[in-house]
């Protein structure tokens, strides 16, 4: 296997522009079942998978300026698979018309060594939960419908509570920067969904 | 030295008698020649047949005079000494151009293996016929009609007892888990793991070993459907070379009437690996043998030696 | 894979680095090496701009090995090391706020891999900013998994080819003889990358590019 000299790749590899294309909602306990159901019949006819995360919340502090935020994630389920490191850019301002989020998206699998190797870096943890759900697929559309819970001990996944009564529901694409009729298909997606659960363009700055 | 003298003698006339052949071939050549060319051209038919034919009388009669000559010398080259052991390929030594064509070192080599092979063939025989391996059923012949009860032999064991002592070989060496499964039926094979040196399958027939295969500790014993690979071999050529080793002492520990005791010497045997790396060869006293560790343990001692090292 | 050892090869007397690692080119062919395609290992400096606790600021690298094209390593110098595929490099780019790439330090070594029996045989020349500082080699023995089983074997290999200029068993190891070369990822050898490179940084660069110490 020849590789090509580093001199003229300064970033080795990696999609350098990718953008999460993102819409959120939520559902109730009560009418979950029939969203999942729902869904079963729309997405792609492969099984669908469950998955529970834990997901760890680190933020940098700089001189000057927004703190540095990345999002760590491994899977209770498999505890050999590796880390999942997740910057998530600021939501690109611009554009009403565009019917869905986005922001730059940078995803790293890491290996175990992650939460020393942030520490040392300077990050420290700002919260943690436990996100365990559903993962759908529809072409390039992923639909996580996930119940998060408080992690009430630090670092103890078993020892949790559940945040609310009701499920998020996010509807995402990733793909480079420029391709704004995926949002397009999003809604019509999205529209099928309705009356269930209603995804919208949710800007999480206006909510902190 | 009177051969040598004779062989000088011999000498002078093996080069008149090769000046002779010389001679011989080109008058006998000139008489084709003649013939080839034809009649040449003359006032007269007769006068062409005429000097045609005392041409070809005179090429014949100089193809005879060369002939008598040659019969004359070789009588004095007289005829090869046959005190050679190796008769006539003996004379092969004698071919000056030895440097190229290395035929008489090779044919020496070959007479010497093939006399090798035969004595240890003979030894062979003589052991195996002492020891009458019964490995295969078919030995009685066909004028027993009757078969008489199958003897309890030692292929027929119950699954139970070969459990029992793999797991009592099992619990003599610490350093070595010994897992045994039964993919087919009830033959088992053991996947043996040393230390963190090597791991080997074992494949069993009751309690003989079939076959033996070694790979490296961090290799796979798995093939990708999940089952046991007892084929592929190993990537590495210390564990190819260990592996050819094991199968020498699959044969080498034999006892048809105690195969349980069989297996243990062989694991004991093969347990003697776990300082593969880090022994160096007792006869040397060196690591490395073309990049190669000391494979080769003793049957006896369990030493430690390089392939070649052994003998 | 196996055991690795990384160390530095003076330059020869009066040679250099290339006429240096031609004659370690030739001596491996003469044992009986057989070229195998070519490597390259890189590494990249890091330091954090905002350092709020006042303490001296430690520097983060990152490093590439052509072995695992698509993966990438960062170590702290002593502390935790960590391997993730190549996005990190993306990420490196959005943290330039807090960590700045210092471009002059990037150190590289490249050349030709060679295979003797179960032996991979490196030799880089370590060039930093375009300018040959220095000579490394690395050796696999890929048979094996427990570095303190195979070392005296190793170091006789060494021997083999690099006569006097055997090092001592590598620091990485040193505290855990016993313990399994970690087989997933490659941080030990790439730590090893790291001390060399970090030595071969501190040396005085002598004009022509010759000779080294």
């Amino acid at each position: 296997m020849e590789a090509p000299p580093v001199t003229v790749m300064p970033v080795t590899g990696g999609a350098i522009n990718m953008m999460e294309y993102l819409l959120q909602g939520s559902v109730l306990d009560q009418a979950l079942d029939s969203l999942l159901h729902r869904l079963r019949g729309l997405c792609d006819n492969i099984e669908p998978d469950t998955f529970a995360d834990h997901e760890l919340v680190y933020l940098l502090k700089g001189q000057q300026g927004q703190p540095f935020l990345l999002r760590a994630r491994r899977s209770l389920a498999h505890p050999a698979a590796p880390w999942h490191l997740r910057y998530l850019g600021q939501p690109e301002v611009g554009d009403k018309s565009r019917h869905a989020l986005v922001r730059n998206c940078v995803d790293v699998a890491a290996s175990h060594s992650l939460p020393d190797f942030l520490n040392e870096m300077g990050f420290r943890m700002d919260h943690e939960f436990v996100a365990k759900g559903h993962v759908f697929r529809k072409g390039a559309m992923k639909v996580v419908v996930s119940k998060l819970s408080r992690v009430l001990v630090p670092g103890n996944t078993d020892n949790t509570e559940q945040l609310s009564l009701s499920s998020l529901v996010e509807l995402s694409v990733l793909a480079p920067a420029g391709q704004d009729t995926m949002s397009e298909d999003m809604r019509s997606f999205a529209e099928q969904l309705k009356p269930l659960v209603h995804l919208e363009k949710i800007d999480p700055k206006k909510h902190t | 030295m009177a051969d040598g003298m004779n062989v000088g003698v011999n000498l002078e006339a093996f080069s008149q008698a090769i000046n002779a052949i010389q001679a011989l071939r080109s008058s006998v050549t000139r008489v084709f020649d003649s013939l080839k060319d034809g009649m040449k051209n003359k006032e007269t038919l007769e006068g062409r047949e005429k000097v045609f034919i005392t041409e070809f009388q005179d090429n014949l009669q100089s193809v005879n005079r060369d002939l008598n000559e040659l019969e004359r010398l070789s009588n004095l080259v007289g005829r090869p000494s046959e005190s050679h052991p190796l008769h006539n390929s003996g004379l092969l030594s004698l071919d000056p151009v030895q440097d190229k064509t290395p035929l008489y070192s090779q044919l020496l080599q070959a007479y010497k293996w093939s006399n090798k092979l035969q004595y240890h063939a003979g030894l062979a025989s003589s052991l195996l016929n002492q020891q009458s391996l019964k490995r295969s059923a078919n030995q009685m012949g066909p004028s027993a009609k009757r078969r008489p009860k199958v003897q309890p032999s030692a292929l027929v064991l119950p699954p139970q007892y070969v459990d029992d002592v793999i797991t009592r070989i099992g619990r003599m060496f610490p350093d070595m888990t010994i897992e045994l499964f039964r993919p087919n039926g009830t033959s088992a094979v053991l996947l043996v793991t040393l230390g963190k040196v090597l791991k080997a399958i074992v494949v069993m027939r009751s309690l003989f070993i079939d076959r033996t295969i070694v790979r490296g500790y961090n290799e796979d014993v798995y093939s990708e459907d999940g089952k046991l690979d007892i084929w592929s071999k190993s990537n590495y050529q210390v564990f190819q070379k260990v592996t050819d080793h094991a199968t020498t002492a699959l044969l080498h520990y034999q006892l048809p009437q105690m195969p349980d005791v069989v297996v243990r010497s062989f694991m004991t045997w093969l347990r003697s690996y776990i300082k593969l790396f880090q022994t160096p060869c007792q006869r040397c006293g060196k690591f490395l043998q073309e990049g190669l560790p000391p494979t080769w343990r003793d049957f006896r001692t369990l030493e430690a030696f390089h392939d070649m090292c052994r003998q | 894979m196996g055991f690795t050892c990384v160390c530095q090869v003076p330059v020869a007397e009066g040679k250099s680095v290339q006429q240096t690692v031609d004659m370690l080119h030739k001596k491996l062919e003469q044992l009986g090496a057989i070229k195998h395609g070519s490597f390259w290992v890189d590494c990249e400096t890091y330091h954090a701009t905002g350092n709020t606790s006042g303490q001296p600021t430690k520097l983060l690298y990152v490093m590439h090995n052509s072995e695992t094209p698509l993966s990438c390593m960062a170590l702290f110098e002593g502390g935790p090391a960590l391997t993730a595929d190549v996005n990190f490099d993306v990420l490196m780019l959005k943290l330039k706020s807090h960590f700045q790439n210092a471009k002059g330090h990037k150190v590289e070594s490249r050349g030709t891999r060679y295979r003797y029996c179960d032996f991979l045989v490196k030799v880089g020349a370590v060039t930093m900013s375009s300018s040959a500082r220095g000579i490394s080699v690395e050796v696999e023995y890929c048979a094996c998994v427990v570095p303190g089983d195979c070392w005296n074997l190793m170091k006789e290999f060494l021997q083999s080819f690099l006569g006097a200029n055997v090092p001592e068993l590598p620091s990485v190891f040193a505290t855990k003889p016993e313990g399994l070369y970690a087989p997933s990822d490659c941080i030990d050898t790439m730590t090893q990358y790291l001390e060399l490179f970090s030595k071969v940084r501190k040396q005085q660069v002598i004009p022509g590019g010759g000779s080294v110490r």
